[in-house]
């Protein structure tokens, strides 16, 4: 196969590796920054009711 | 009135990106040139900060022009002529103008009161503000993404029931894609273009859109929960929203730069809200008409929606700018 393809293609997935990870570790950190207690009363109201809507 | 001491806190932020957005307007020249502009269909006006001479302005071969992406395609002028206070020259070209473009003119020693001022070289272009003014009426209005693209056409319909839902849906929708389009913008202009990785568009494009609706969910939850307990449903929505994806991918197409792209997906987003909003207004009102049975729900509401549309053509000759 020609060379400068497989560059490319190896590039390619550094590159979107990179990407995914900087953006993955950002959330990940905006996850954490803003994390809120979910409520565990609604939690047990929302399984008591029937839930068919 | 919590909402609004809310809002209050970003006013300064606004107030600064409009100046932002107005000093990009502002033009920079040659300290003898006061303005150029376009005129007609092929002309060039300049007026100059003081009288020049008549066989100098009046000598088509002192003028040379050239639209900016292209120096080696020089325009042909065919006339030159200088007004009565000897301050306002205009060039006439032989062939309409890419207004659109910007364009280079030289003027080769510019004569003025027996002194030789030396050439100057002047960036002829409509105004910026203009442009992106263009840019986003041109997406909100004459290329509305749902009546004239029909794209987001499931969640247009899923959620134009009710006038509250639709409005909250539009809003959350353009706080999504103009996040998601500034990122696209940057990623396409800094990372996949120099790294010839432009056929993964599509794929980072969706994962750009994907991950604002996630940073905005998140983010939301803690800042405001009153407002996302009103918006948070729709949220999960947008990434079912192919407007999403074929703003970055329009913004990549076309090469726009930053503020064309915020235009573009401000544009985006208003239209689709005002689609969103328009629909359900009529929408409602159907509620209580007298419909044929079989016509009832998503059947009259796509023949609505084609009225809509026929009724936006009506925008295509618009052009304010």
């Amino acid at each position: 196969m020609d060379p400068v393809l497989i560059k490319i293609a190896l590039g390619g997935v550094a590159t979107l590796g990179c990407i995914g990870l900087f953006f993955g570790v950002g959330l990940a950190m905006a996850a954490q920054k803003f994390h809120v207690e979910p409520d565990p009363k609604v939690e047990e109201v929302l399984h008591t009711l029937a839930g068919a809507q | 009135m919590k909402g609004m001491n809310g809002l209050r806190r970003y006013h300064w932020m606004v107030g600064i990106l409009l100046l932002a957005l107005l000093l990009t307007g502002c033009k920079t020249g040659h300290e003898f040139i006061k303005g150029t502009e376009f005129k007609d269909d092929d002309k060039i006006v300049v007026v100059f900060a003081g009288p020049v001479e008549e066989t100098w302005a009046t000598n088509v071969s002192n003028f040379s022009a050239y639209e900016k992406p292209d120096p080696d395609i020089k325009l042909q002028i065919t006339e030159a002529t200088l007004g009565p206070d000897q301050t306002t020259l205009t060039v006439t070209f032989g062939a309409p103008l890419n207004q659109g473009e910007a364009h280079i003119l030289t003027m080769t020693n510019i004569i003025s009161e027996g002194q030789d001022m030396g050439s100057v070289t002047v960036t002829v272009q409509k105004l910026y503000f203009g442009v992106l003014m263009t840019v986003l009426l041109g997406a909100a209005l004459i290329q509305n993404f749902v009546f004239t693209k029909y794209l987001g056409l499931c969640v247009f319909f899923g959620t134009s029931q009710r006038r509250d839902t639709a409005i909250g849906m539009g809003v959350v929708f353009t706080i999504v894609i103009v996040f998601a389009a500034m990122m696209a913008w940057a990623l396409y202009q800094f990372v996949l273009k120099p790294y010839q990785l432009t056929f993964l568009n599509i794929v980072v494009f969706i994962g750009l859109v994907s991950l604002s609706v996630q940073g905005v969910d998140t983010i939301l939850r803690k800042v405001n929960p009153t407002l996302f307990k009103a918006f948070g449903v729709y949220l999960v929505l947008v990434i079912a929203n192919c407007i999403a994806i074929a703003v970055p991918l329009m913004l990549a197409d076309n090469e726009y730069n930053g503020w064309e792209s915020l235009m573009l997906a401000l544009g985006a987003g208003v239209g689709f809200l005002l689609a969103l909003f328009l629909m359900a207004c009529v929408r409602e009102r159907l509620e209580l008409a007298n419909v044929p049975p079989s016509f009832r729900g998503l059947p009259i509401a796509f023949v609505t929606a084609g009225l809509f549309a026929l009724a936006f053509l009506g925008f295509s000759g618009l052009s304010i700018y």
